[in-house]
């Protein structure tokens, strides 16, 4: 009470015209002065919030990897034969042809898969859009793990697709379905298309469906409104969606390990295999700088036709008005060549598709409902299948019963492995979210010319394949004497999700109106003031989406702890892939279902957040 | 609490734009005073500089008596009412109000006590627990006052606060401020470009161009003697043409307007020979047919080129050789004329004035 008093003694004094030299002004919280005193130097505090991502990217990401790289020649010796023998060996180069030509299939499926959803996705209101998006965003955030698990299920001996098979009389022997090429590109397509969805959507929301209407009424019929106007428009959309699955799915380790068979080696599996089992590390290393440059190439080539960062947050550019380079005249060039042919194109689609598109997008949601069916669908195998009474993995379930879950009740293992789960992914989460939003906050506000360049370094551990990464931490955490300890796992979790925050956190700072800021300043508020009072919570719905986003990457992380792990328990999915290859019983069925049913609810919380938050502060947006 | 605040040549540059030059300013306490200047005039910039949002690049700001170019914009205790108003929405109305108060960690009796005051100066208090996206812009306005007034500030800065209000609001809006600031006596600096708002509500105002101030003077006197072209056009609407001054007698000469007519004006400043421009408002021109005789000293024959009826007047375009004047006729049941008739214009010498 003491304190308040003399607070509003230095108010007092401080709206008193006549004090010039206020004495009371040093007296008030000396420390606190001395914090906020700092923080109002600019340079300063850019420092403070900037070190903590500068440090983690340098020192946990190109560190390791320049050990990487500089090992792969054996160092001073600048030795290339490692090089040498991935593209000579037979063996390996048809490895990282098909890993490429699976790359590539997965790529162009999940992205025709896609667009028609995340098209209606566009037009739908927001009541159908909340229920929709449940159905993407639960497959999205389960873990790949437990999606491939359920394609093992589905596609297994005694799945539902042979029993279906045989039960019509269509075959009389199971067909050999998993561990096939088909099995690894149906898994990858399953595990893809909720991202290409997403992020074809937060591109396409931007496009005005006036223009299509505009086109329509100026004479074009709806195949062309549809194909000169929308369709040019949201080609930057599906570029970046392509790039983005096209990386992580060349660098994929999970589903083609347990759904390929020997011949369907990714060379994510390589590198593992090479550096675990073979204990070769300097070829791994070689594999994976090869991976590293392809990646690095690709994002290249992608960044000639979109600004790179759009991959990964579309909320940041807006396509300016472009000069009209060399290329976009070839472009138009080769339009003008194809012209006769798309009039052709065009008029065919028209004719053929003139009477379903009258129907009010009917056929759109048909489509759209297949897709969520075929999404969903292996999760609720995997529900079905935690009730079944039969001790092996055979769907449908012959009888209903509650055996596994007794099983699960008193699997220690499994408990214990849940907890450190739970422990790691809160720390993790914590670390991310809270090194993500000081890194957010300098990257939006940071004066400095170089701005763009370091808000692509800042994501970079979304581009580095995460086989690489765990493979250089491993190596470097090795070195320094971190590996095994529960602070090396964290780093290595903290690096995977530190993005998503960022990308999360920026977006919101973007949309900040700042003269909110400059209001409680000039009310008298504090720099910290500001902080606490009025930045954090407004940003709060934007602090709690990138702590759960880093909170899931954690918990879904399988490679990196793999790497890391030592001899700590194992988080549930080390437990999990150990479990799989072992002993594919109904118990991992249950211990999915008990995970889906945790993303689901936070999920669902989230999506509640949101609205609640939306509804109380549309802002003065609406006026 | 009220407070004076000088500017002493204050200059702010952003690189090599000299956004703000050489403001020198006094305002009193308990002064409206209103930064008047077309958008990207460095008003605002003025504005920031006063709430310590920018530092000057030079000169000094006295609040009172006590410098605060070095104090930050917590500490200088200045309310501000801001563009797009700047409610925190996730706070209610109660909450923003009383921010003010509780980051200065008022006692709890004081804040309610205040918060109370201050909505019912702004009739606002039957609002208190909604949140500010659930008012009107006219509401939100009265909110985002009712916070920059609630801690008695010894100053008060409004940043083009009445844009967002459709017309009726403005209209009403503008009486409750002038209402809210005699009654709290304070002081209050007021940016816009809408030079009806400034005329009407301030006690003086201060003209900004290109970073400069033009002329800071009484709403009559800006706009009865404007001291160049700039002030003469942006502040209401004028006639300015071409002219030589020939001979002068006491403040007044005789003039060569737009080099076909004679007459003579209040001169400022100009010697003999000197070319400058004549300045008269609309309303100061009398118009009647061609021939018809005229005891004012100014007279121009011309044709009617467009005659605008306005319902209370009519807004004549009448083409002088290569001028055209405009002016402006209360309806009081004299003869109109139509486009194309021959008609004169004549005003007194007091009511034009020779600017540079």
């Amino acid at each position: 009470m003491k304190d308040v008093g003399k607070d509003n003694n230095h108010m007092n004094t401080l709206l008193a015209k006549e004090r010039a030299a206020d004495p009371i002004i040093g007296n008030v919280a000396r420390g606190q002065n001395f914090l906020n005193g700092l923080l109002a130097n600019r340079r300063i505090r850019g420092a403070v919030v900037a070190s903590p991502l500068l440090v983690l990217l340098v020192g946990f990401l190109i560190i390791p990897l320049s050990n990487i790289v500089w090992g792969s020649v054996e160092g001073t010796k600048l030795n290339f034969a490692h090089y040498a023998r991935i593209f000579s060996d037979e063996i390996n180069f048809n490895i990282m042809l098909h890993t490429l030509k699976i790359g590539l299939i997965v790529t162009v499926l999940s992205l025709g898969a896609a667009y028609p959803v995340a098209y209606l996705l566009t037009k739908m209101g927001s009541r159908a859009f909340s229920i929709v998006s449940v159905f993407i965003l639960v497959p999205l955030f389960t873990a790949f793990l437990i999606r491939t698990y359920a394609w093992m299920i589905i596609l297994g001996r005694e799945g539902p697709i042979n029993n279906a098979l045989i039960w019509l009389g269509l075959v009389s022997e199971p067909l050999p379905l998993l561990n096939t090429t088909f099995a690894v590109i149906v898994g990858m397509v399953h595990v893809f298309i909720p991202m290409a969805i997403f992020t074809m959507y937060s591109s396409m929301a931007r496009i005005n469906h006036d223009f299509a209407r505009a086109a329509q009424i100026l004479g074009a019929k709806p195949v062309q409104a549809f194909v000169r106007v929308y369709l040019p428009m949201s080609l930057p959309g599906v570029f970046s969606a392509g790039i983005l699955i096209f990386i992580v799915a060349i660098g994929f380790y999970i589903t083609p390990a347990l759904l390929g068979g020997p011949r369907d080696a990714m060379i994510s599996q390589q590198i593992v295999t090479q550096m675990t089992t073979l204990l070769n590390f300097e070829l791994s290393y070689a594999s994976s700088v090869v991976l590293l440059l392809v990646t690095i190439a690709t994002l290249f080539l992608a960044s000639l036709f979109i600004p790179l960062e759009m991959i990964w947050s579309s909320a940041t550019i807006e396509p300016s008005n472009r000069k009209i380079s060399e290329r976009s005249r070839l472009l138009s060039g080769a339009k003008r060549a194809f012209h006769p042919i798309l009039s052709l194109f065009e008029a065919f689609a028209h004719v053929v598709t003139k009477r379903v598109l009258t129907q009010q997008s009917r056929w759109l949601w048909t489509y759209t409902t297949v897709i969520l069916v075929f999404l969903t669908a292996p999760l609720i195998v995997v529900v079905l299948l935690s009730f079944s009474s039969s001790p092996f993995v055979v769907f449908p379930p012959p009888g209903f019963s509650l055996q596994w879950w007794e099983r699960l009740a008193n699997a220690t293992d499994w408990h214990t492995s849940f907890l450190f789960s739970i422990q790691l992914g809160l720390v993790a989460a914590l670390f991310a979210t809270l090194i993500g939003t000081m890194g957010a906050f300098w990257l939006v506000r940071t004066t400095l010319p170089i701005k763009r360049p370091l808000f692509l370094f800042s994501l970079s551990p979304l581009m580095v394949p995460v086989v690489i990464i765990a493979t250089s931490l491993y190596i470097f955490e090795a070195r320094i004497g971190l590996l095994g300890s529960f602070a090396g796992l964290v780093i290595g979790h903290v690096l995977l999700s530190v993005p998503y925050v960022i990308v999360v956190m920026a977006a919101a700072l973007r949309g900040f109106d700042r003269s909110l800021e400059s209001a409680a300043a000039v009310h008298g508020a504090r720099p910290l003031q500001v902080l606490r009072l009025v930045t954090l919570p407004i940003l709060k719905p934007a602090l709690w989406t990138g702590g759960l986003l880093a909170f899931l990457t954690s918990f879904d992380e399988l490679l990196i702890s793999i790497f890391l792990l030592g001899r700590q328990t194992s988080p549930l999915p080390v437990k999990f892939w150990g479990d799989i290859r072992f002993q594919l019983n109904p118990l991992l069925s249950t211990a999915s279902t008990l995970i889906v049913a945790l993303v689901t609810v936070s999920i669902l919380t989230a999506q509640w957040i949101r609205l609640r938050h939306e509804q109380r502060t549309a802002i003065s947006a609406s006026k | 609490m009220s407070t004076s605040l000088e500017m002493k040549k204050i200059q702010k540059f952003y690189g090599a734009l000299h956004v703000v030059r050489d403001f020198d300013l006094y305002i009193e306490p308990g002064e409206f005073l209103t930064f008047l200047g077309p958008s990207g005039s460095g008003k605002t910039t003025a504005l920031k500089l006063i709430a310590g949002f920018e530092t000057p690049s030079g000169g000094d700001m006295l609040l009172g008596s006590r410098s605060i170019v070095d104090v930050p914009p917590y500490e200088r205790g200045i309310g501000m009412v801001f563009q797009n108003y700047a409610l925190f929405p996730h706070m209610t109305v109660v909450e923003n109000v009383a921010f003010p108060l509780t980051v200065r960690k008022a006692a709890r009796s004081e804040v309610e006590e205040k918060v109370l005051r201050a909505l019912q100066l702004v009739k606002m208090d039957q609002y208190r627990d909604r949140y500010p996206n659930q008012l009107s812009g006219g509401q939100q306005q009265r909110i985002a006052l009712a916070r920059a007034i609630v801690f008695n500030p010894s100053l008060l800065l409004m940043d083009e606060p009445l844009g967002a209000l459709d017309r009726n609001l403005r209209e009403h809006m503008k009486i409750e401020i002038m209402r809210i600031q005699k009654e709290l006596n304070i002081t209050v600096i007021f940016v816009t470009h809408d030079q009806d708002e400034a005329l009407v509500m301030s006690d003086r105002i201060a003209v900004i161009n290109e970073g400069r101030l033009v002329q800071v003077a009484d709403s009559k006197s800006l706009y009865y003697s404007p001291q160049d072209r700039f002030v003469a056009s942006f502040v209401g609407e004028s006639n300015l043409l071409p002219c030589r001054v020939n001979q002068i007698e006491n403040g007044t000469g005789t003039v060569t307007i737009a080099g076909r007519a004679n007459g003579v004006a209040r001169l400022s400043g100009q010697s003999g020979g000197e070319s400058g421009w004549l300045f008269v408002r609309p309303e100061h021109v009398d118009i009647s047919p061609r021939g018809a005789t005229s005891t004012a000293q100014n007279v121009l024959d011309g044709v009617v080129e467009d005659a605008l009826f306005l319902g209370e007047m009519t807004r004549y375009t009448v083409r002088c050789g290569n001028e055209t004047m405009t002016v402006k006729q209360q309806n009081r049941g004299q003869p109109h004329f139509a486009g194309k008739t021959p008609v004169t214009v004549s005003w007194d010498a007091d009511r034009c004035t020779v600017l540079h």
